[in-house]
């Protein structure tokens, strides 16, 4: 990378550069691919996958209007509404586009590669958004585009089988801010639609589509007090919010959201607000008494001010809605959100681990773009700065800070690169003179030359090419180790792989009646629906409070409570993960805790509490000294029956639970309303049947 | 549902019907009661209770569609029966009626009455209502009257207003509490007690007057039959064909053989058997049953129910049959309406979407249990089923015309009209 005019041979290497960095990116994510198989990963792309090929069966207004019978009986789902589209029209049309030119590509296949597909075009949007943020700077932007083929907190979201909707919504994402940058800096209406294009784009594909809408109207607010707010924004801004948000409201979950719901609220108020300054401006031009415009500004402010209040007293404007409530304050939240493993908060590892060298060149980053200042470094800074604030509360946000990172990991490099690579070659020219200075005049040196300048220079060049090799060969193993394997397959330490959770929705699907009602934890609902193609209650889309509530409270309780409540939700099968055999942590006794909670989050469960389950000295035990209420609740029983004849391990006790790490407390659990109907190899997997009631009388 | 319809549809037929007797002379005792039985068409086979070849399933299928047993002194079955084969017996069908006695109850026999939630009691006395002829001094031969002591069910007891005095002698069945299946067809008069005759009464009685129960029907909930009596006396020629003399009364002839002929009609399925003959629904105006409804739909439900009658399948006469519209909740509930046997309802479906169910579910005193579940979907509108031109969003339509008309006008002054350069001027001096 040099410096200067782009000559021909230079926009030849930088393409070169950028095609290798696409290429790159997907490589690095069929990591998947090469050690299990082309196969969906996880939970939520089940549904995704699901959907996408009833789309492609039934059609796109099928789909648009597609009430899902199977999950969530007995209410059942409005998928069509309830459902970010743009992924599937995606895979869709990548599938038909392909099938129109006769590659005989299965639906399976086109959702497996899409992620790795849009990562390089993410390698692209991000060239051109740290373009946008660094006034045309290639340098930056290659750096950023190399570097976001590579982060592995983007990696995480995108391997092969990842088939989620941050797989594509990352790109509109990055695509959106640089289409909005470009819109700022040359102020034209087209750029500006273009923009709002790709906001509807990414809206239609991720609710994460919030954290855009609203930081845009930050950027805005952030031109507007460090005064450089100019008419350009002001086409940009009033154009985008515009027809972005008439855009956004076609996507039938988004729906009237826009004007009702507070999380919208900032983007109008930032449109109302520079209408007025706007106006105000216009009114500086044409009424010159000071003290008229004083009284104009202060009763439109007023207004303003009146619109707002009466709108939230009103119940216009709602509440924050729960999942960006949560990232404001954690207490209080609903247990439903709370209890998502990516809603926790980040470790300082993980920043390490998702981010590497990037999170070095974050601060650096963002000292380059105080350096110099202007709309797209202002950008860059509050898109770094406010993810990385999020990220102190939500992990999964480490994937919209990942591009930011990148941007200005990218700003900070080419800015290191642009004030040592001249030294570098300076001294070559006048390496005799420079030697011979040294030596006669230590003293002066106030030129902006200094001892060893080109030595240090190449110290100052040659470091970063180094910690960026450890960057490349860091991000190479966790894509190799820690973000490629797909859930549904485990992976042992050894090594061994557990193929139960197929087994278990394989064997569902061909003993069980075709309408049958599977009972499960929501975790499993998209596997059940997709894999095992049964009716489910509760699956990922966590819509209904209560009704998961109802089902935690049917494996919280004992038998008889919860087969009465089983028989009125008409259940005929329940299904639990166990992992107490093969030591699988995440099973469904290491989420009960988290079940009690949502059990007893409801008026109906309101006698359900977690105290009651735990030891008087608050621990969570399953052994003999766990408390009656946890040992006769279903969940232990189902988890635990047959288990106690079981050796687990060669020096442990029949019966020794090698999750929880404690021998069951319960060896013999009779169970009287349900039967074992099938348990997988390694018993991760258990099915039971509920049994009808009594034929007649019985004791 | 269409297995349970085989079983019905078998059970309509004439069938076999095994009694197991502790002795041969019982076949003569009691020959009015089996007469009557083989006289509707059923075959009846008589074996000794202890007999070794005795067999009630085998490889998986019914030998017998009805057991009686009219065993009371058996300690153990013969063969492969026991209390546990009986249940599975009646797990998979059958139909079982039994008697005991007064005293000397086998340990066999109470094992299967205690499966189903009954225990013997001892010999029923009753120093008011005896017979005055037939009793031996005891007060064992007791006088019942059919309207007081008999449960109001037609197809069980038969009229029991037109029924005689029953003659009973025997023990008294106490029944568990938590057994909700049963039905107390025959209960002791208020003046009776159950105690050994011969000896003197020291403990409290095991079973004392009305809560001693002397004829039980079960009806399983796969709508196997049984019934349960202490007293094989009940169905003896003796008491069929006799005469009742009480204190006090007219001599008159004994309603036994009414009673226990309903009994056994009601037992061997002959009466009080429904099915399903048919069921449909659709779409107000259609014929075929949609993949899925949308909400706010009317809806047509047809449902065929036969009764047997005399053997045969006639149109079931209920007014009683009511639908309704679940999900977890009924959403709707009306009554069919009964139309030479088909039911059938025309409903509005309600404003909520979700998977429901038709469900009939129909329980009454001596008829099987008619349960008829059918699961449908119901849908939201698509997007295209809305109503299109809203009249309260007129005001909106004005507003967005009036722009658009504005805007239209506004444009065209803008680049046409030029604007008056003096005025230009004026404003600028200002």
């Amino acid at each position: 990378v040099k410096l200067g005019k782009t000559t021909r041979k230079e926009k030849f290497l930088l393409l070169l550069t950028l095609a290798g960095a696409c290429c790159l990116a997907f490589i690095i994510r069929l990591f998947s691919v090469l050690r299990f198989e082309t196969m969906i990963h996880e939970y939520d792309p089940y549904f995704n996958y699901r959907s996408t090929e009833m789309m492609v069966e039934n059609g796109f207004f099928p789909f648009h209007n597609w009430f899902d019978a199977k999950s969530w009986y007995p209410l059942g789902r409005g998928v069509g509404s309830s459902v970010y589209p743009g992924l599937m029209w995606t895979a869709g049309s990548i599938y038909h586009f392909l099938r129109a030119f006769q590659f005989k590509v299965d639906v399976r296949q086109v959702c497996v590669f899409i992620g790795p597909l849009f990562s390089a075009f993410s390698v692209l949007a991000t060239y051109a958004l740290t373009w946008e943020c660094s006034k045309g700077n290639n340098g930056a932007a290659l750096f950023a585009s190399v570097f976001i083929a590579l982060v592995p907190g983007y990696i995480s979201r995108s391997v092969a089988g990842s088939y989620d909707n941050e797989s594509i919504a990352i790109f509109c994402m990055i695509l959106t801010f640089a289409l909005w940058l470009r819109a700022v800096r040359t102020g034209s209406m087209a750029a500006a639609t273009t923009a709002a294009l790709a906001y509807l784009y990414m809206v239609s594909s991720w609710g994460g589509y919030i954290f855009v809408t609203n930081l845009i109207p930050l950027h805005m607010l952030g031109l507007i007090l460090t005064r450089r707010f100019t008419h350009r924004a002001y086409v940009a801004y009033s154009t985008y919010y515009v027809i972005g948000t008439l855009l956004s409201m076609q996507i039938s979950f988004v729906n009237f959201k826009p004007t009702e719901s507070a999380d919208h609220m900032p983007a109008l108020g930032i449109f109302g607000l520079i209408q007025l300054i706007t106006f105000y401006n216009y009114l500086k031009d044409k009424v010159t008494s000071e003290g008229l415009r004083t009284i104009i500004g202060c009763s439109l402010l007023g207004s303003v001010g009146l619109v707002v209040v009466g709108a939230t007293l009103t119940g216009k404007i709602g509440a924050l809605s729960g999942r960006l409530a949560f990232l404001f304050s954690t207490k209080g939240a609903i247990p439903i959100i709370a209890s998502v493993a990516e809603h926790q908060p980040t470790s300082w590892a993980h920043y390490y681990y998702d981010l590497h060298i990037l999170m070095l060149l974050f601060p650096l980053g963002v000292y380059r773009c105080f350096t110099d200042l202007h709309e797209g470094t202002l950008f860059a800074m509050m898109y770094g700065v406010t993810t990385l604030y999020f990220t102190g509360i939500m992990v999964r946000i480490v994937l919209v800070l990942a591009p930011a990172a990148c941007v200005l990991g990218g700003l900070a490099l080419s800015g290191h690169y642009y004030a040592f690579l001249p030294n570098l070659s300076a001294p070559d020219e006048k390496e005799a003179a420079a030697i011979e200075k040294k030596k006669d005049r230590k003293k002066a040196g106030v030129d902006g030359s200094y001892p060893f300048k080109s030595e240090l220079a190449a110290v100052a060049v040659f470091i970063p090419v180094l910690v960026v090799c450890s960057f490349v060969s860091h991000s190479i193993y966790m894509a190799r180790e820690h973000y490629s394997d797909p859930t549904i397959v485990l992976r042992a330490g050894n090594g061994k792989l557990y193929d139960d959770f197929r087994e278990a929705y394989k064997w569902i699907s061909e003993n069980t009646e075709e309408n049958a009602k599977v009972l499960s934890w929501w975790d499993y609902g998209y596997h059940l629906s997709s894999m095992a193609n049964r009716t489910v209650y509760v699956d990922g889309n966590t819509w209904n409070n209560t009704h998961i509530s109802r089902v935690g409270q049917i494996l919280a309780s004992d038998e008889k409570t919860s087969y009465e409540m089983m028989r009125e939700l008409d259940v005929n099968y329940v299904l639990v993960i166990f992992g107490g055999k093969v030591g699988y942590p995440g099973d469904d006794i290491n989420k009960f805790i988290w079940m009690i909670r949502i059990a007893g989050s409801t008026p109906t469960g309101a006698h359900i509490s977690q105290k009651q389950y735990m030891t008087k000295y608050g621990e969570y035990r399953v052994d003999s000294k766990a408390p009656k209420k946890m040992r006769n609740s279903l969940m232990y029983k189902l988890c635990y029956h047959g288990f106690g004849a079981l050796m687990t391990h060669p020096r442990a006790p029949l019966g020794y639970d090698l999750s929880q790490n404690q021998e069951v407390g319960d060896k013999h659990i009779t169970l009287e309303h349900l039967e074992e109907a099938y348990t997988t190899e390694n018993w991760i997997v258990r099915v039971y049947r509920v049994k009808p009631p009594a034929n007649k009388f019985s004791g | 549902m269409k297995l349970l319809l085989l079983l019905l549809a078998a059970s309509a037929a004439a069938d076999r019907v095994l009694v197991l007797v502790d002795n041969m002379s019982i076949r003569e005792s009691h020959s009015i009661f089996f007469k009557s039985i083989t006289d509707r068409g059923h075959s009846i086979t008589f074996k000794n209770a202890d007999e070794g070849s005795l067999q009630l399933i085998k490889f998986g299928e019914l030998q017998y569609e009805n057991l009686i047993l009219f065993a009371p002194s058996a300690d153990e079955f013969g063969g492969t029966i026991t209390a546990a084969e009986i249940a599975r017996f009646v797990d998979q069908g059958g139909n079982v009626l039994l008697a005991g006695a007064g005293s000397n109850v086998g340990a066999a026999v109470r094992d299967v009455a205690a499966d189903n939630g009954f225990e013997f009691a001892d010999q029923l006395i009753d120093h008011v209502n005896y017979d005055s002829v037939l009793d031996d001094g005891t007060h064992t031969t007791v006088v019942a009257s059919a309207k007081s002591q008999l449960m109001e069910a037609p197809l069980i007891v038969g009229d029991r207003s037109k029924l005689g005095p029953i003659l009973y002698s025997g023990g008294a069945l106490v029944a568990a509490p938590n057994n909700r299946l049963r039905l107390d067809v025959f209960k002791a008069s208020s003046t009776a007690y159950s105690h050994d005759p011969t000896k003197p009464i020291k403990d409290y009685p095991s079973a004392v007057g009305r809560q001693a129960v002397l004829v039980s029907a079960v009806q399983a909930r796969n709508n196997a039959r049984l019934v349960l009596t202490a007293s094989l006396h009940l169905f003896s020629n003796q008491f069929l064909s006799a005469t009742v003399n009480k204190e006090g009364t007219k001599p008159s002839p004994s309603g036994n053989k009414a009673f226990v002929d309903s009994l056994a009609k009601w037992v061997l399925k002959e009466t009080g058997v429904l099915r399903v003959k048919s069921v449909d629904h659709h779409k107000v105006g259609e014929k075929e049953p949609p993949r899925e409804y949308t909400i706010m739909e009317d809806v047509d439900y047809k449902l065929e129910v036969e009764e047997l009658k005399g053997n045969k399948w006639v149109p079931f006469d209920g007014k009683d049959v009511q639908l309704e519209f679940v999900r977890i909740d009924p959403f709707v509930r009306t009554t069919l309406k009964n139309k030479n046997g088909v039911l059938s309802a025309r409903f509005k479906l309600p404003d909520v979407y979700g998977v429901y169910k038709f469900l009939v579910d129909y329980r009454r005193v001596g008829y099987t249990h008619l349960l008829d579940v059918q699961q449908v979907s119901v849908r939201p509108l698509w997007h295209t089923q809305y109503e299109r031109f809203i009249r309260s969003a007129f005001p909106y339509y004005a507003s967005s015309f009036s722009m658009m008309a504005s805007l239209v006008v506004f444009s065209f002054v803008f680049l046409y009209h030029k604007s008056d350069p003096v005025v230009a001027q004026a404003k600028k001096t200002n």
